[in-house]
């Protein structure tokens, strides 16, 4: 067995629009490891939501298409299946939750009906068995009286709680993948923690790999253990999470990294925005997405498209950035110094 | 839920004293009575005629003694048919009229729901465009056109048999009934076709059937369990007030099909300014449609566990 789960290779999807096809994510690669988190970093629009929702196969089509690439499942590959097919894994070897809790569920079936219907359906369960298990997998994520709850409707939850429920329901199959989509960012701060907190318990109980999307910089340090940074349809830095923080190889990492609010430097030192937004992705620039808005940027990175280079020799740093190239000027907040261009593209 | 629905029959019994009294002081406001259409008449037989019926009597008096009478469940004497109690004509009449209302709504609802979703289903493809000009039709041809039609098909389909099938009017039978209720609840199925579409397309693009894929579900269970039952919550909200529509607004249908309903005897009665028939079947009405409204409302909570009847 490979020690890792999930492949994904060069993929890329598009969505029909009246003014054209708009490229939101254009070729990303990225492998999950057993056990582990893969966090994936951007701001809104920039392809996170998009590149897990292809690999479920949850992308509305049409208007949606992926046009190229694979994800591959312990080796079977996961796009291009029917409906049939794919629920083969969904809900099976790969969970998912959402970023808003409140509409998720749906609002006119009980909540424990809807963690039973995942059982019924993949496990040949009936009701009655399915129901019993959704109290204990209430349990499980900590919702006090699960076996009241069970009989409650969406409405009667909190915020909190339904992120406890959604993540029942898609444990409930023992996956060995939970993609969680923003799971926190419509939850207030003391219930973001307890949901990470018991994110981070279930992997450990379940043994799981976990897919974390985030614009948090902060859910990324405390969870992850690799990560990913995605910018105009792009993974433009991916690396171990020491690397991202402590070896920051992209401009826009390093722009994310000031942008973020810190608890030891300087309270009253402001926070310096990115300024500027992500590039209008049809057509995509042509050179570097960042182009526009990086503090560095070169006459190059206009109409070039940056390599993917391996920071200083590294096996799995690596920056889509063309001060990574040798022959490029230092910069004093860039982890610079590359060698050779092995994972070029 | 009992103290939710009681508490709705209060109020509804409020708005039927109000329709009572705004139809009484409105029917007043006409000029003429209901002796002016008889035969000149003496001076002093009006008279007779007028303390008999207690017209002779100012409009407050009036008033007081039809709530008195209506509230021991009293309409009244008809002025135009002679000593026919307004209280038999709604027990002989209603009741055809609210078979034929409900069979009507019946083929409304399930025929708006079916169209509706088939139409979402297969969004702006053939299926689709075809039922969605029959909707514009349905919407907007008034119903004695479709009424003759439909008699028309029936005469065709009868002689292409030889032999009457399905009789092209008149009533008493199963058969009598189906044509004209399918033409009074052609309008009503048209309309919630397409609330039912807009009401499809809305949830298709919901979170929760997002995470139903996810979950792995088939499109089948996705759209029964998870769509339909979310869908079809805005078309029972309006069905309250289209049954009382289709069930009071049969009029036209009843007379082309000659059906004796009791939309005939409400026509009349205002063109005749027969005043007690007037106020007996609005008030009926007005209760028939606080009712059923009353009605949808507590089923609705049912469907939607959202909504709590407290």
């Amino acid at each position: 067995m490979s020690n890792r789960i999930l492949e994904v290779e060069d993929l890329s999807v598009e969505f029909s629009t009246y003014g054209g096809d708009v490229k939101a994510v254009r070729g990303v690669s990225f492998g999950v490891t057993r056990g582990e988190t893969l966090a994936i970093v951007g701001e809104s629009g920039c392809g996170k939501s998009v590149t897990v929702q292809a690999i479920m196969g949850i992308i509305p089509m049409p208007p949606g298409r992926i046009t190229g690439g694979s994800a591959k499942l312990d080796g079977n590959e996961l796009l291009g299946l029917s409906a049939k097919e794919a629920n083969q894994f969904r809900g099976i070897q790969i969970g998912m939750i959402f970023q808003d809790p409140m509409t998720s569920l749906n609002p006119t079936m009980r909540i424990g009906d809807q963690i039973a219907e995942t059982l019924v359906v993949h496990r040949h369960k009936t009701y009655a068995e399915a129901s019993r298990q959704a109290i204990d997998l209430l349990e499980k994520t900590h919702i006090p009286e699960a076996a009241k709850r069970v009989k409650q409707y969406p409405f009667e939850f909190s915020g909190g709680m339904l992120q406890r429920a959604m993540i029942a329901q898609s444990l409930a199959c023992n996956p060995s993948i939970l993609i969680a989509d923003e799971p926190t960012t419509a939850l207030d701060v003391t219930i973001q923690a307890q949901i990470l907190e018991l994110m981070c318990e279930l992997q450990r109980t379940e043994n799981m790999s976990i897919i974390l999307i985030t614009h948090d910089l902060a859910v990324v340090a405390r969870m992850a253990n690799e990560v990913a940074v995605m910018y105009a349809g792009q993974i433009v830095e991916s690396g171990s999470v020491e690397d991202i923080f402590y070896e920051s190889s992209h401009p826009y990492t390093l722009g994310l990294k000031s942008a973020m609010p810190s608890n030891t430097g300087d309270r009253d030192k402001k926070l310096t925005p990115i300024i500027g937004s992500p590039p209008d992705l049809f057509p995509p620039p042509q050179g570097c997405g960042y182009f526009a808005r990086c503090p560095y940027a070169m006459r190059m990175c206009e109409d070039r498209q940056p390599v993917n280079f391996s920071v200083q020799g590294s096996e799995d740093h690596y920056a889509r950035c063309w001060l990574q190239h040798e022959a490029a000027p230092a910069v004093a907040e860039v982890s610079q110094n590359s060698q050779d261009q092995s994972h070029a593209g | 839920m009992l103290a939710y629905t009681l508490k709705r029959l209060l109020a509804g019994a409020i708005t039927v004293w109000f329709i009572a009294t705004a139809t009484f002081i409105a029917m007043h406001q006409v000029p003429g009575d209901p002796l002016m259409n008889d035969k000149a008449v003496s001076a002093e037989i009006r008279k007779n005629l007028e303390q008999k019926y207690g017209l002779d009597k100012s409009a407050t008096e009036q008033y007081f003694i039809f709530m008195g009478n209506m509230l021991r469940g009293d309409f009244g004497i008809s002025f135009t048919q002679q000593n026919r109690r307004v209280n038999d004509i709604i027990r002989d009449h209603f009741p055809v009229s609210a078979t034929l209302g409900l069979l009507a709504i019946f083929f409304a609802a399930t025929g708006g729901v079916l169209w509706g979703a088939l139409t979402a289903i297969y969004r702006n493809r053939m299926p689709d465009i075809i039922i969605m000009f029959l909707v514009i039709l349905g919407i907007s041809v008034p119903s004695f056109v479709f009424a003759a039609l439909g008699q028309l098909l029936l005469v065709n389909i009868n002689s292409m048999l030889g032999q009457s099938l399905i009789p092209v009017a008149g009533w008493g039978t199963f058969a009598h009934m189906l044509m004209p209720s399918l033409v009074l609840g052609l309008g009503t199925m048209a309309f919630l076709t397409r609330l039912m579409r807009s009401s499809m397309l809305e949830v298709v693009n919901e979170d929760y059937i997002k995470t139903a894929r996810a979950k792995g579900l088939s499109p089948v269970r996705i759209f029964f369990r998870h769509q339909l039952r979310n869908a079809i919550l805005p078309v029972i909200t309006v069905l309250g007030p289209q049954i009382a529509a289709i069930t009071t607004g049969g009029f036209v249908v009843e007379l082309v099909f000659a059906i004796p309903g009791l939309g005939r005897y409400f026509v009349q009665a205002v063109q005749q300014l027969d005043y007690t028939v007037i106020m007996g079947t609005t008030v009926f009405y007005g209760a028939f449609l606080v009712f059923m409204v009353i009605l949808v409302d507590i089923i609705y909570g049912f469907v939607d566990p959202r909504v709590r009847l407290e």
